[in-house]
């Protein structure tokens, strides 16, 4: 009372401002409790939530115990979509990753990381058609070392590791890859030709295991009793499946048409693979009629590749 | 009555005459046949390409041996068989049943250069003549390439002022362009040093020695200097492994292998050390051991002891799939010692294991070096 007395000496108006102070104060403390209230209501709704989320976690972590004991024949079923979805990310993945292993496959070469270093495949094809696989194990450390290997003894594999293994790893993998897909290029061709044209030559085909001479004697007709022609090709260049030099020379007793013929054999066999010439050369003599009924598969595998005699040799190409 | 022979033998340089067959050619062929089973007889005979289709038609097989023989005799007797004939035949022989022979394994070595190298069988069976005619003319000497390639030697040495010792010849394996010689030995040896120089000469090589590697499978032997062994390398290709013994998991789920693992563990190695393939073949690994005994107790009682001299030899038909099963039959833990199964790598089977420099003083058990 006495303070209103006080107020009514002071005056109204400050009595009045006196009351709005009061007011604005107990706004504020309203506004400031029921703000208060609001966290709280928001903090009881979050622990709300997050007991949900706990609770439907401790039913996933039961559900995925009891498909562990239970076996494997329970599926997931509340977030089912999700994992299967990164399961098929997953399997897409590895698919991407083995068709990229696949495509270095197909290169020729492939290497596989090993406790010590690096084990390489090196698989040999000649035109269209795959040969051997041969292996090489290399311990990668200073120095590098073969540690084992399927390389045939033939093949100068220590003066090629001589030359680039210490300095340049992958000139000596295309190296070594070129000079094994050269003689398994030379001895498919070889094969081919006591396969397929046995009937044209004399006896086998006289050569050694590097297949880098060869030396054989042939006729041109199937019916004819002599065999006219001796070639003699020599394989200088190890990384080539054709010859560097190619020598044909005709019996004396030949009729001389024959002879004439040499010249131009000796283009071939320096131009086209052993089995190609000669699918030319008795082709062109044959009739074709006959040529065609006997020999049907090879005219077909002549077509098919005619465009290159050499359809993949990527490591030599790279060499040089 | 004598018939033209039907073959010619370009290489062939009988000091013999033609027309009247040796006795020693005659009693040899006789006796090479008697060798051949009687079951392999006509096959053999037409390996050899020397007797006529009507010939052999003629050949009666289902008589003793010795008609057989004498039989085949009279045959050669009609077409002038040679001492290079009956080597021929010989050769075949030999080449059928080549794993009766003990093969010794020679690597030859190459001065740097000469890295293109034209291998002519002509060029090279001329120069193996050559060289061993001109130190030893009393010799027969016999070429033959087989279906494998390879190219067989014979060698029958002769003595002063007598005739070469057909029964007793020296065989040479070879492949064309590869430093490995297959010999297997005349008893002869002092014969030995000229056949080296012949083959040198003729392969162009500067030097031969042996390799400590021999078995009677010659075969198993190119196996492993031509490294055709099938060892497993590791590559992203390989296909799985399939379990071998699959078959035990599907028994009663109550019973445990409880040493699974570790069977598991064995397998793996035992793989990892000899691959999937079969193995080659030899019959026997020799070691030659010299080295002191170690520890402690040894050192105080014998201060200077002498080295220890044994010969340990493992043989065995097969002797390293024997190798190979040991672990996995429990006999031998797993890994085996590098020694036993570093044969196939090193390509020898006969070491000798001595002193490292200096190791006696270290005191540490499990040190040894091979030697040559």
């Amino acid at each position: 009372m006495g303070e209103n007395r006080a107020s009514l000496q002071k005056g109204v108006l400050s009595h009045l401002e006196q009351l709005e102070a009061a007011a604005h104060e107990v706004a504020l403390k309203r506004g400031e409790l029921k703000a208060q209230e609001e966290d709280t209501a928001r903090m009881k709704r979050r622990i709300k939530e997050l007991r949900r989320q706990r609770d439907a976690l401790r039913t996933k972590l039961d559900l995925c115990r009891s498909q562990l004991i239970g076996g494997k024949n329970t599926t997931n079923v509340d977030s089912g979509t999700t994992e299967a979805g990164q399961q098929a990310l997953l399997e897409w993945k590895t698919e991407t990753l083995k068709g990229l292993l696949q495509v270095f496959h197909l290169t020729g070469l492939s290497g596989k990381l090993t406790q010590r270093g690096a084990c390489f495949c090196f698989s040999t094809a000649f035109e269209n058609t795959y040969l051997d696989s041969y292996y090489l194990d290399l311990l990668i450390k200073q120095p590098v070392q073969i540690l084992r290997h399927s390389v045939p003894p033939f093949i100068p594999l220590e003066q090629i590791a001589h030359k680039y293994l210490q300095t340049d790893i992958k000139r000596f993998l295309t190296v070594l890859s070129g000079h094994l897909n050269a003689l398994a290029g030379r001895k498919f061709q070889v094969d081919q030709l006591q396969e397929n044209y046995a009937a044209f030559l004399d006896g086998g085909l006289q050569g050694n295991s590097l297949c880098n001479l060869l030396e054989f004697s042939y006729r041109l007709a199937r019916d004819s009793e002599a065999f006219p022609f001796v070639a003699r090709l020599t394989y200088a260049n190890l990384v080539s499946t054709l010859p560097t030099e190619a020598t044909i020379s005709c019996k004396e007793d030949a009729p001389a048409f024959l002879a004439e013929l040499t010249a131009a054999h000796e283009a071939l066999f320096r131009e086209k693979p052993l089995h190609r010439v000669f699918s030319a050369i008795t082709a062109s003599t044959d009739s074709p009629s006959q040529s065609l009924s006997r020999e049907s598969p090879l005219i077909s595998s002549t077509s098919l590749s005619s465009e290159g005699h050499d359809g993949r040799h990527p490591p030599e190409a790279a060499a040089k | 009555m004598a018939k033209k022979r039907p073959r010619e033998s370009p290489r062939q340089n009988p000091p013999v005459k033609v027309f009247i067959m040796d006795v020693t050619v005659a009693e040899y062929i006789r006796r090479t046949v008697l060798r051949i089973p009687r079951s392999e007889t006509r096959t053999m005979l037409t390996r050899w390409k020397f007797l006529s289709d009507s010939q052999l038609q003629s050949l009666n097989t289902n008589q003793k041996k010795e008609d057989i023989s004498r039989e085949v005799v009279e045959l050669c007797q009609e077409n002038c068989a040679t001492i290079t004939h009956a080597a021929d035949l010989d050769m075949i022989y030999s080449y059928t049943y080549r794993d009766k022979m003990l093969w010794d394994v020679y690597q030859m070595i190459r001065e740097e250069g000469d890295e293109n190298d034209f291998f002519d069988l002509a060029n090279f069976t001329k120069k193996f003549e050559e060289s061993l005619r001109s130190s030893f003319k009393n010799v027969t000497i016999t070429f033959k390439e087989f279906e494998d390639n390879s190219i067989w030697i014979r060698v029958a040495w002769g003595a002063q002022y007598r005739k070469p010792n057909q029964y007793k010849p020296s065989y040479v394996v070879y492949h064309s362009q590869t430093p490995y010689v297959f010999i297997c030995k005349s008893i002869n040896k002092s014969s030995m040093p000229l056949l080296f120089q012949a083959l040198l000469v003729a392969a162009n090589y500067s030097d031969i020695h042996e390799m400590d590697l021999r078995s009677r499978c010659l075969d198993s032997l190119k196996d492993i200097v031509f490294k055709r062994c099938s060892k497993s390398f590791p590559t992203h290709h390989l296909q799985p492994l399939q379990e071998k013994n699959s078959n035990l998991e599907n028994v009663d789920p109550r019973i445990i292998r409880e040493d699974k693992h570790e069977k598991e563990r064995i397998q793996r190695i035992d793989r990892e050390t000899f691959g999937d393939g079969p193995q080659p073949k030899l019959e026997f690994a020799q070691y030659r051991l010299k080295t002191t005994f170690r520890g402690d107790l040894i050192n105080d009682i014998l201060p200077n002891i002498e080295p220890f001299r044994c010969t340990v030899k493992f043989s065995s038909p097969h002797l390293l799939e024997a190798l190979r099963s040991l672990a996995p039959a429990g006999i031998a833990d797993a890994p085996l010692s590098p020694l036993l199964t570093c044969i196939t790598q090193k390509a020898r089977n006969h070491f000798n294991i001595r002193e490292r420099e200096g190791a006696h003083s270290k005191n540490s058990p499990g040190q040894g070096r091979i030697y040559k």
